[in-house]
């Protein structure tokens, strides 16, 4: 909890660097590759050693934003972050500052499990179903479940909608178990 | 004891008195005389006054003590017997108050039986109705729960039934119709 407090603050800030929705959608793709890297197990490892000093520590984080070609305000960041000892959190940052991003493009995000590979067709229309909801643009994750039987189960902004047969299954062997 | 024995030597010395003087007589011819006469009234005088003087007294003596000893022994008796009475008054008594005490007993024991049979049936009557209570309600959570597990069973068994028949026909137009219904119901969400 606390973690995410941070994190948010931090993502806060980030946002607040700029107003212009493509240079922060930018910063967020930014971001998230600034932190699959530093949450890799043998980076991270590295990063939070109690062996490596201060300075070796940002030296090592300015590398590796060089490496991924960040802009300037995201290696600033990234040097902030490290001088304040928060690298561990920097996945939590890259989540916050995507639902903030999101909040303020209003779109979504929304999980998507099928039975099956869904056709386009059928992702289109579960995405459109879902936008009609939640009255946002849907940017979908897609899963594949065999467990599900058939049918799809979609989660969007914490809430389940289950269309699965497994489900419909469970249900009636339920009610006919009383 | 001393008086006895002056009184057995006095006894024989006035018998043996007599003797002596018909002894003294004895050559004499058979015929009585003044004199003689004399000497047997003041010999039997004498005989009478030493009896007199010493006999009497003691046979009075004696008499005395005894009706002083058969008195004292006869209030003895008497007070022996009302003790005795006494004794027997309050065995008696007692007697009447075991009987009493006795009856009461018996009285307390017979009631005591009744009452602790009675309790012992109302012990026995409670413990009998909890017992057939105990085992209606043993019986009907058994057969409940044999019910229960006999509908899972069947449940589970038709639910997998139901999953392979499903898995082995499931068809991609299967799964386009309820992804088409899972649409619908968001469909249906978003109106309300």
């Amino acid at each position: 909890m606390k973690n995410s407090k941070v994190a948010k603050r931090y993502a806060r800030a980030l946002m607040g660097l700029s107003s212009d929705h493509s240079q922060l959608e930018a910063w967020g793709a930014e971001l998230e590759r600034l932190a699959r890297i530093v949450d890799s197990p043998e980076v991270a490892a590295q990063l939070e050693s109690p062996t490596v000093n201060h300075a070796d520590r940002m030296a090592a984080l300015g590398k590796i934003a060089e490496h991924l070609d960040l802009s300037f305000p995201l290696r600033s960041f990234a040097v902030v972050v490290a001088s304040h000892g928060r690298v561990a959190d920097v996945i939590a940052m890259a989540e916050a500052y995507a639902r903030m991003l999101d909040d303020l493009m209003g779109r979504a995000r929304a999980t998507l499990t099928f039975a099956y590979q869904p056709t386009d067709e059928d992702l289109a229309r579960v995405v459109a179903g879902l936008e009609a909801i939640a009255h946002k643009k849907i940017i979908p994750t897609t899963k594949v479940d065999a467990s599900l039987v058939g049918g799809v189960v979609a989660e969007l902004e914490g809430k389940i909608y289950d269309g699965s047969l497994a489900t419909r299954l469970a249900d009636a062997e339920r009610r006919l178990s009383g | 004891m001393k008086s006895r024995i002056a009184i057995a030597a006095t006894l024989i010395g006035a018998a043996s008195t007599p003797a002596l003087a018909f002894a003294a007589e004895g050559g004499a011819e058979d015929r009585g005389t003044w004199g003689a006469l004399v000497f047997y009234i003041i010999n039997f005088t004498l005989f009478a006054a030493i009896l007199w003087k010493y006999a009497v007294p003691a046979a009075r003596n004696f008499f005395r003590d005894r009706a002083t000893g058969i008195r004292a022994t006869l209030a003895k008796a008497d007070a022996a017997f009302r003790e005795a009475e006494e004794l027997a008054n309050r065995a008696a008594e007692r007697m009447a108050k075991l009987e009493a005490e006795k009856n009461q007993i018996s009285s307390d024991l017979a009631d005591e039986t009744v009452y602790q049979i009675g309790r012992i049936y109302d012990l026995a009557r409670e413990a009998a109705a909890r017992i057939k209570r105990d085992a209606e309600q043993g019986a009907t959570a058994l057969a409940e729960n044999a019910n229960r597990r006999v509908r899972e069973a069947l449940a589970h068994a038709a639910g997998k039934v139901a999953r392979d028949l499903v898995m082995s026909n499931f068809g991609a137009g299967d799964q386009t119709r309820l992804v088409q219904g899972f649409v619908e119901k968001l469909g249906e969400e978003a109106r309300r």
